[in-house]
């Protein structure tokens, strides 16, 4: 399952929306139909120039049943890793991009009675999608966008061909705006959050306050935005190599960029491909996918989003 | 190789279904060693492999137009072998999108499809099906899209929603299976539609699966083959149907076991579909009578000795108790005790 | 066929509130002790009903309120009137409710079928056991029940077949399997034992 497969995509169509915010529209480069990708689905797509190659998801907000393109939302970012400022400066019409097949992390629970979406900033995108399924299967469902008071606008009119009534932007304001929703929803609905790690983490908190259970809670995580941390040295037993893990760079980057061929697969501490033994060290856990016994045990470290408690870790790699 | 079907052959009554030497070339035999034990026996499905069961995303032979007209027998008797539940719509439409892409580029000169859009035209060469539809809208389809395309489909299918950690088996086309109820089973966690299977929990198989396949990424599909054996080259072995064919177990002699016991190997295939997220779970079926099989001499020896070493609890698992102790005495006549090599291919390109 | 030692079979450990909920309704098929069958009950988890079929058609489902107006009671002449009214209100219930239920296996899977067919499901259900062990068992050859089954085999209601009742079992059907016992030679039928007690 590890086998990396990349299809090539054209752009067919670059549209600023904001000075920081870009839409990207893709087609299958030989002209057929793009793979088909369901709501809440992310491309990950394979950038280089020159000096630097990464490896960006981002939310695919089309359509999922129209096969003619696949589109994405672009945010430049102040703390950028150097990808979505590649995409803002260097994409455009015309040029092919190689992706993963779209894989989906953050599905829509399919025996939800009712679906309650709450996202910040750029966190809307994956909800894009999710409307577009909605609106196609009936499910009744609606969406609390909070956003800085300036960005207002900007989310008021993206948002607007999506359904009046059901969409509530709360620009510059606070999140306990949600207390008395999420007290009277219907029993079997779920709720779904995107954004910031902090805004998640209080939306989650905030249900679990008003009884919702874990089982009805789903958030996604940009991934990236804790990516750094202090330097160690990863030691590899098998290769019998040491990697210098930078402050501003990841792991599995480091062991990728020493040529060790590493499992992988989201990068986002989720799928748990990257699963690798730890022999001496303590792993700080980052990824969303080892249970806190596993956790406890350190017996093993998602490459892709954790690091190193200690200077040095010895890896089975 | 062009495919010649049979479509007189039968799996009920009669039972006129035979194998060509090209069908047993290419049969999958399911044991890589001398003996058999439940494991993780999971691959990538790839084209390739040891044998050309592997070739295709859905294997097409040539009892394809034989096992669908058994199927409908099946569903005209009992619609219910076809049931999913209302959520998994998408992933309906999923498995029809699916199954009638890969046919069509795997077997171009059987099926092909076009498409315009959401308008779509489906051609079924060996059936005489040509239908012209419109993706997304079950109006527009004689059955729903998951029983449309799983009729013109051998083998079984069960559709699994992922949910809370875990795959419920939420729907399936269910004709021609070893022992399992969908009616009964339908809406059951990975865990306990496993239940009757014994051994291995404990030995943690099911864990390690299911952790997999949660995992499993569309475009990656993977592959395991699991074995029984049937008296007859009966298709439909369903506890629904257990009345009807319990009784054969009993008619096996040593006179005859040879071509009236058969080796039913199931290779299941396992997609992640794209819009739904939900995972297809395919079951193909393969019958081959011992005398057939042991016409191969590395399969006639091996089958021999994983029957003659089988665990108890298998036995009686696989519903082999009547009949084991006939089947090995037939077998060991071929087995010369030599060593074999690892692996399921045939050792041999021709009967 | 293998009959035991199914992992199908469910297993119940106990009914404890959960206080994650911000109010909770626990179902009994017969008058018991809650207060000592369900722990975590003092101090009150919020707003709490008990609700009890008695089997009399002499009671009402009206509320009545304890000594300390905590706990809310409700009596039910029968099951299909408990589960109607079930319906009905967990058609306008909130996030946040918890589900409990005591009693007989059958009547557990009822309950958990019609909380799910609400969206009520994982967490939000307990259920535990409790009185006869005697189990409904669905026929896979005819689809029938039978229910109130004590023996290893019993005679299906629908086809007449003498079936093995197997530890298999299906939530969503709240029923064993049962399956033909002589298929293979008939008349070969094993003793008949009472073991569902």
């Amino acid at each position: 399952m590890t086998t990396e497969f990349l299809v090539p995509l054209r752009v067919r169509e670059v549209e600023p929306l904001s000075p920081l915010l870009k839409s990207f529209v893709f087609e299958a480069a030989d002209g057929g139909p793009v793979h088909p990708a369901g709501a809440g689905a992310h491309l990950r797509l394979l950038l280089q120039n020159r000096h630097q190659r990464w490896k960006n998801a981002y939310s695919i907000v089309s359509n999922p049943h129209d096969r003619s393109h696949l589109s994405i939302i672009v945010r430049k970012v102040a703390q950028s890793r150097g990808g979505s400022a590649f995409m803002h400066t260097e994409v455009r019409t015309g040029d092919v991009l190689a992706s993963n097949p779209p894989a989906n992390l953050f599905p829509i629970a399919k025996t939800a009675r009712r679906h309650v979406m709450v996202s910040g900033g750029i966190g809307v995108t994956p909800f894009l999608s999710y409307i577009r399924a909605f609106q196609s299967s009936g499910a009744p469902w609606e969406l609390h966008h909070f956003c800085r008071e300036d960005e207002g606008a900007l989310f008021e009119r993206l948002l607007a061909p999506y359904g009046g009534g059901r969409i509530h932007v709360h620009a510059g304001q606070d999140l306990s705006i949600l207390d008395a929703s999420l007290r009277s929803q219907a029993l079997g609905s779920h709720l779904y959050t995107c954004g910031p790690g902090p805004m998640m983490d209080a939306v989650l908190e905030k249900a679990a306050g008003a009884g919702w259970p874990k089982g009805k809670l789903h958030s996604e995580s940009f991934g990236g935005e804790a990516m750094g941390g202090a330097p160690f040295t990863a030691v590899l037993m098998r290769s019998g190599i040491e990697v210098e893990v930078g402050p501003e760079t990841t792991l599995l980057d480091a062991l990728e960029a020493a040529g060790v061929d590493a499992p992988c697969l989201c990068r986002g501490g989720a799928c748990g491909q990257c699963e690798t033994a730890v022999i001496e060290g303590v792993p700080e856990h980052r990824d969303h996918y080892l249970n806190e016994a596993e956790r406890a045990s350190n017996t093993s470290i998602m490459t892709c989003v954790s690091r190193s408690k200690t200077q040095r870790i010895l890896l089975d790699l | 190789m062009t495919l010649s079907f049979k479509p007189q052959e039968t799996f009920r009554d009669d039972f006129s279904y035979r194998n060509s030497d090209e069908a047993i070339l290419r049969f999958p035999f399911p044991f890589v060693e001398d003996s058999y034990m439940y494991s993780v026996n999971i691959e990538p499905h790839v084209k390739g492999g040891p044998t050309p069961a592997f070739h295709a995303a859905f294997d097409v032979d040539e009892h394809y137009v034989a096992e669908c007209q058994e199927r409908a027998i099946v569903l005209a008797q009992d619609p219910s072998r076809c049931k999913v539940l209302p959520h998994m719509i998408e992933a309906e439409w999923d498995t029809l999108e699916l199954i009638m892409e890969s046919l069509a580029a795997d077997y171009p000169e059987h099926f092909s499809l076009t498409r315009s859009g959401t308008a779509w035209t489906w051609e079924n060469r060996p059936l005489g099906i040509r239908d012209s539809f419109t993706f997304g809208d079950a109006t527009t389809l004689p059955y729903g899209p998951f029983e449309y395309i799983t009729r013109q489909a051998q083998g079984d299918f069960t559709l699994q929603d992922q949910r809370d950690d875990n795959l419920f088996v939420d729907g399936g086309m269910i004709t021609c299976q070893a022992d399992w109820s969908l009616e009964f089973n339908i809406g059951m966690s990975f865990h306990e539609w496993h239940g009757p299977v014994p051994l291995a929990h404990e030995k943690g198989v099911f864990d390690r699966a299911l952790k997999y396949l949660l995992r499993l990424q569309n475009g990656q599909p993977v592959r395991r083959l699991n074995w029984t054996m049937t008296v007859n080259p009966r298709m439909d072995t369903s506890p629904e149907n257990y009345p009807l064919w319990g009784a054969d177990r009993t008619t096996v002699t040593p006179e005859n076991v040879g071509r009236k016991l058969h080796l039913r190997v199931e290779l299941q295939t396992l997609f992640r579909l794209p819009r739904s997220n939900a995972i297809l779970f395919g079951i193909r079926c393969y019958l081959c009578n011992l005398e057939d099989i042991a016409r191969v001499p590395k399969w006639g020896k091996r089958l021999h000795r994983v029957l003659r070493d089988l665990d108890p609890a298998l036995e009686d698992y696989k519903g082999l108790t009547r009949y084991r102790q006939t089947a090995v005495a037939y077998l060991s006549r071929f087995d010369d005790g030599a060593d074999l090599s690892l692996g399921i291919q045939p050792d041999v390109d021709r009967l | 066929m293998l009959i035991s030692g199914i992992h199908s079979r469910p297993k119940y450990a106990g009914l404890r509130v959960d206080r994650s909920g911000t109010h909770h309704i626990i179902l009994s098929d017969t008058p018991r002790d809650i207060a000592r069958m369900v722990e975590g009950l003092e101090p009150a988890p919020g707003p709490t009903e008990v609700w009890t079929v008695v089997g009399a058609c002499t009671v009402t489902a009206a509320e009545e309120r304890g000594p300390d107006g905590s706990v809310v009671r409700r009596a039910f002449r029968s099951r299909p009137l408990m589960f109607d009214m079930l319906g009905h209100r967990l058609a306008r219930e909130s996030m946040g409710l918890r589900l409990y239920a005591i009693g007989e296996e059958a009547f557990l899977w009822d309950v958990a079928a019609l909380a799910r067919s609400f969206g009520v499901d994982g967490d939000e259900i307990q259920l535990d056991h409790a009185g006869s062990e005697r189990r409904r068992v669905f026929c896979v050859h005819c689809r029938a029940m039978t229910e109130n089954v004590r023996t290893n085999i019993v005679a299906c209601v629908g086809c007449g077949a003498h079936l093995t009742v197997r530890d298999h079992f299906s939530k969503r059907l709240a029923a064993f399997m049962g399956v033909q016992a002589d298929a293979e030679v008939r008349g070969d039928l094993p003793p008949v034992e009472e073991i569902f007690r």
